[in-house]
């Protein structure tokens, strides 16, 4: 199970955050300033997994922003997960079309949208891009209207 | 609630406005900064037009990610998932994940908004979905599980995927809501064709395994229909990971499943598939040899692949592999990989030789190791090197005397902590103590770790152990190296007897040297006393002996640093002994070297057991006559054990040579037998072999005594 999903830039900063378990700020916040530390001290030679307080830590970088999920210990597939986070930067890009960390921004309400289409209770729901897209796009001709 | 003028509406601070200003604010102005905004956004949340309100709910988002605590939003935020527009409503269940815990009491308004919402369009009910997913708990999923069930017949697939995904959330808050509900949820499953909401019924079930996992035979059937027709790479990882659940609950499960596996090892190019069946097939599939072979390839691809995520994934596999012999195929590839490692997967490496070097393999590891430990990984490579070579007695080591002469003087040379330092003493006592014969080496042990020592310059380097001596409560610091030096020299000591004069010497020259007492002075009392057990020795066979003078110099020299350093404990004794030499101090100094020490302390004995078969009277010094005899029949051994073993190699060549022959010739004999026999062969054959279908008799019974008794009766 998917505990946490974050975009956080290189500066510490939190672009997005989605949790699964509730977590206080207080403990957020050092959860979210211990990852990215743990993140940057890591060159490409590393792979792209590691573990830190209990939990398996995948990441990908993607320019300057870090997308790291946070899983339980038991699950096994970090390719599989890893895979997973280029899929959802690829459906965001679909829609912002080329996006960027000013998208994510400003636009916070529907990259959290597009998150919930593909993960609900810490599962993988959906993959296909059209299908996360659907309702998104529905609402955006019903608001144009 | 108020409502905000037009004059207000135009100084209104969009999403867009506070993120700029928060990009541009300095860092001691940015508590003001986000104190005036959250006052704006309070006041705004309770605005009556939507737009303010929408504007307010966005800007919490962002302050919410920026690390400040929202919660005081709790109630407005509920309140907004009531509301009319679905703009705003979306944003408030997005939102209700950072401010409602299972705690919460607004959950109890929660219910009838979630009731009306699951009435409305497919897409609100989905994002009402979504968010009971996120903040349910037990009295809320209680109150709206028969809508949600209803939900699972939906004409849309959208519907059904989310309210599958919710009901593995409420079966695993109140499993008492699983008998009835989950049967019927599987027969919809079985006519499913969507494969987002086969994956989130596959999701379900293991869900359900988690909490309930003696009703995994409802799943069997299901699973295996489905990973024999599947395309979808993501469904098929979800069902292979459920199958080793089920095949650790149900092993029979394993047969069906090979004809599949196999397939699809063969045609998948997804590699997150691919590991997921390798390391399925490494952990459960071990009996069946050729679907292991093919997943062993393609392990060996991913060891070797220049992605290091995949050379970690392949290491973590190799870690369900439970014998050495297993690990011993993949150890080229392993070593290859280490090379490229990073600093993780060498200790994944690590661990796995840790766990699985055996005699065959103990001198290419150890070499291996030796030649490519780094500055970062190093002190890792040599604890796991002297794990190896300490595990379970010694037992991967054949060659004790390579192993101390080429082996750990390089190990040695390489300690850099003192932790490692700790671990190589007790290697080398351990290693002394059980191989008697090879303190004989200690001399050159000790010329070839302790040279180095005294080229480089050697003030206290590194982190230092601190400690206090008891009895003087004089306080020194040991670094890695000074720990070395003190065990390498208490071995020499401990092995005067048995060296001979010239290497006698070359201790004193090498102690000669200005910057070894400089530089040891927590090691002086162990230099010390090893100087006497060498004038013990000389000046008993050679009073004259041209070394004496040398040593009673360099004892001097000692004593002169040790009074400088100021300890109570002055040795008056050996003072004199140095001055005048008396024939009873002598004598006195050399019984002391000399007796046996008592094997146990008997009074402490008396509280701690002796191990059993141990004789506590009996001392565990062994002569040097016994010791020479020990050394030359390892040194023959060792000379003979190449022959010995061409001899064994010639003698399985000949044995397998004879036994073809012997096969060879009676297959002919078989042949010749048959022939006569094969012409009288009936076109009906008789029954040769009668099954034995009666009861096992207990001992003593026959089965006429058996049948007597029954025609009796």
């Amino acid at each position: 199970m998917i505990n946490f999903i974050l975009m956080v830039n290189k500066q510490g900063q939190t672009r997005l955050a989605q949790y699964f378990q509730f977590l206080s700020v207080k403990e957020r916040m050092t959860l979210e300033g211990e990852l990215i530390r743990k993140c940057l001290s890591r060159n490409e030679t590393q792979c792209s997994f590691l573990e830190h307080r209990g939990y398996k830590i995948i990441y990908r970088r993607y320019a300057s922003l870090y997308f790291i999920i946070g899983m339980d210990l038991e699950e096994e597939n970090e390719m599989a997960y890893l895979e997973f986070i280029h899929n959802l930067v690829e459906t965001l890009d679909k829609y912002f079309e080329n996006v960027c960390e000013l998208d994510i921004m400003f636009n916070i309400e529907k990259a959290h949208y597009i998150l919930e289409e593909m993960v609900m209770n810490g599962q993988i729901v959906e993959t296909n891009k059209t299908q996360i897209l659907a309702p998104i796009h529905v609402l955006d001709k019903a608001k144009d209207e | 609630m108020f409502h905000l003028s037009q004059m207000d509406q135009i100084f209104l601070k969009s999403l867009a406005d506070v993120v700029r200003t928060s990009r541009t604010t300095s860092q001691y102005d940015k508590l003001t900064f986000t104190t005036q905004t959250i006052a704006d956004i309070k006041n705004e949340i309770q605005s009556r037009q939507e737009s303010v309100r929408y504007q307010a709910l966005l800007k919490l988002f962002f302050l919410a990610m920026e690390g400040n605590n929202i919660r005081w939003a709790e109630f407005q935020i509920i309140n907004l998932m009531g509301s009319g527009d679905f703009q705003l409503k979306l944003g408030a269940q997005l939102a209700a994940h950072l401010v409602i815990d299972t705690q919460s009491q607004g959950l109890i308004m929660v219910t009838n908004v979630f009731q009306k919402e699951f009435k409305n369009g497919h897409v609100e009910c989905s994002a009402t979905l979504s968010c009971l997913g996120t903040i349910a708990n037990k009295d809320l999923s209680d109150s709206l599980l028969p809508h949600v069930l209803k939900l699972t017949t939906n004409t849309k697939p959208l519907i059904r995927k989310k309210a599958i995904a919710v009901l593995s959330k409420i079966f695993t808050i109140n499993p008492l809501n699983i008998p009835g509900n989950l049967e019927m949820v599987i027969q919809q499953l079985q006519k499913e064709t969507n494969i987002s909401v086969l994956a989130c019924g596959i999701s379900l079930f293991c869900s359900v395994m988690k909490v309930a996992p003696k009703l995994y035979p409802l799943f069997l059937s299901i699973v295996y229909d489905q990973i024999s027709k599947q395309k979808s790479n993501w469904l098929l990882i979800k069902l292979v990971r459920i199958s080793n659940k089920l095949i650790s609950l149900e092993p029979r499960f394993q047969g069906k499943l090979i004809e599949h596996y196999t397939r699809l090892l063969n045609q998948t190019n997804s590699k997150s598939l691919q590991y997921e069946l390798i390391y399925s097939i490494m952990k459960y599939f071990k009996n069946h040899s050729q679907l292991y072979e093919s997943a062993g390839d393609i392990l060996k691809q991913f060891l070797n692949h220049q992605d290091p995520n995949l050379r970690c994934l392949g290491l973590e596999c190799l870690t369900h592999i439970s014998s050495s012999a297993g690990l011993m195929e993949f150890q080229e590839q392993i070593l290859e990989s280490f090379k490229k490692s990073d600093y993780f997967s060498k200790l994944q490496i690590l661990q796995l030789f840790k766990d699985f070097t055996n005699q065959q393999n103990f001198q290419t590891v150890i070499e291996f190791f030796i030649k490519y430990s780094d500055l970062e990984s190093n002190h890792k490579i040599i604890e796991s090197l002297i794990f190896i070579i300490m595990k379970d007695k010694f037992i991967n080591v054949d060659d004790p005397e390579k192993l101390l002469l080429m082996y750990i003087p390089v190990i040695a040379q390489k300690i850099d902590t003192i932790d490692n330092a700790i671990r190589f003493k007790e290697l080398l006592f351990e290693l002394l103590t059980r191989v008697p014969g090879l303190k004989v080496y200690s001399d050159q042990l000790c010329n070839q770790i302790l040279q180095t020592y005294a080229i480089q310059s050697d003030s206290l380097q590194g982190p230092t152990l601190n400690i206090v001596q008891r009895h003087t409560q004089l306080k020194y610091s040991l670094n890695h190296r000074e720990i070395i030096f003190k065990s390498l020299i208490m071995i020499v000591g401990e092995s005067v007897k048995l060296l001979k004069l010239e290497a006698l010497t070359n201790i004193i020259k090498f102690l000669e040297q200005l910057n070894i007492l400089n530089c040891y002075e927590s090691s002086l009392s162990d230099i010390d006393s090893l100087l006497f057990k060498i004038y013990i020795q000389i000046i008993k066979t050679d009073p004259s002996n041209d070394l004496i003078p040398q040593i009673e110099q360099l004892i001097k020299n000692i004593y002169i640093k040790l009074h400088n350093i100021s300890i109570v404990k002055i040795s008056f004794f050996y003072e004199s002994l140095i001055l005048n030499k008396t024939k009873d101090q002598l004598d006195q100094l050399y019984n002391l070297y000399a007796e046996d020490l008592p094997p146990i302390n008997l009074e402490a004995q008396k509280l701690i057991k002796p191990p059993e078969g141990l004789d506590i009277t009996q001392s565990f010094q062994i002569d040097i006559e016994e010791i020479e005899k020990i050394k030359n029949s390892n040194n023959d051994q060792l000379e003979q054990k190449p022959i010995i073993q061409q001899l064994q190699q010639i003698e399985s060549n000949q044995t397998e040579q004879e036994d073809q022959n012997t096969l060879i010739q009676k297959q002919e004999e078989n042949e010749e037998e048959l022939k006569p026999l094969n012409s009288k062969i009936d076109p009906i054959p008789k029954k040769v072999f009668t099954i034995n279908r009666d009861e096992e008799l207990p001992p003593g019974i026959n089965q006429n005594d058996i049948n007597k008794s029954k025609e009796e009766e």
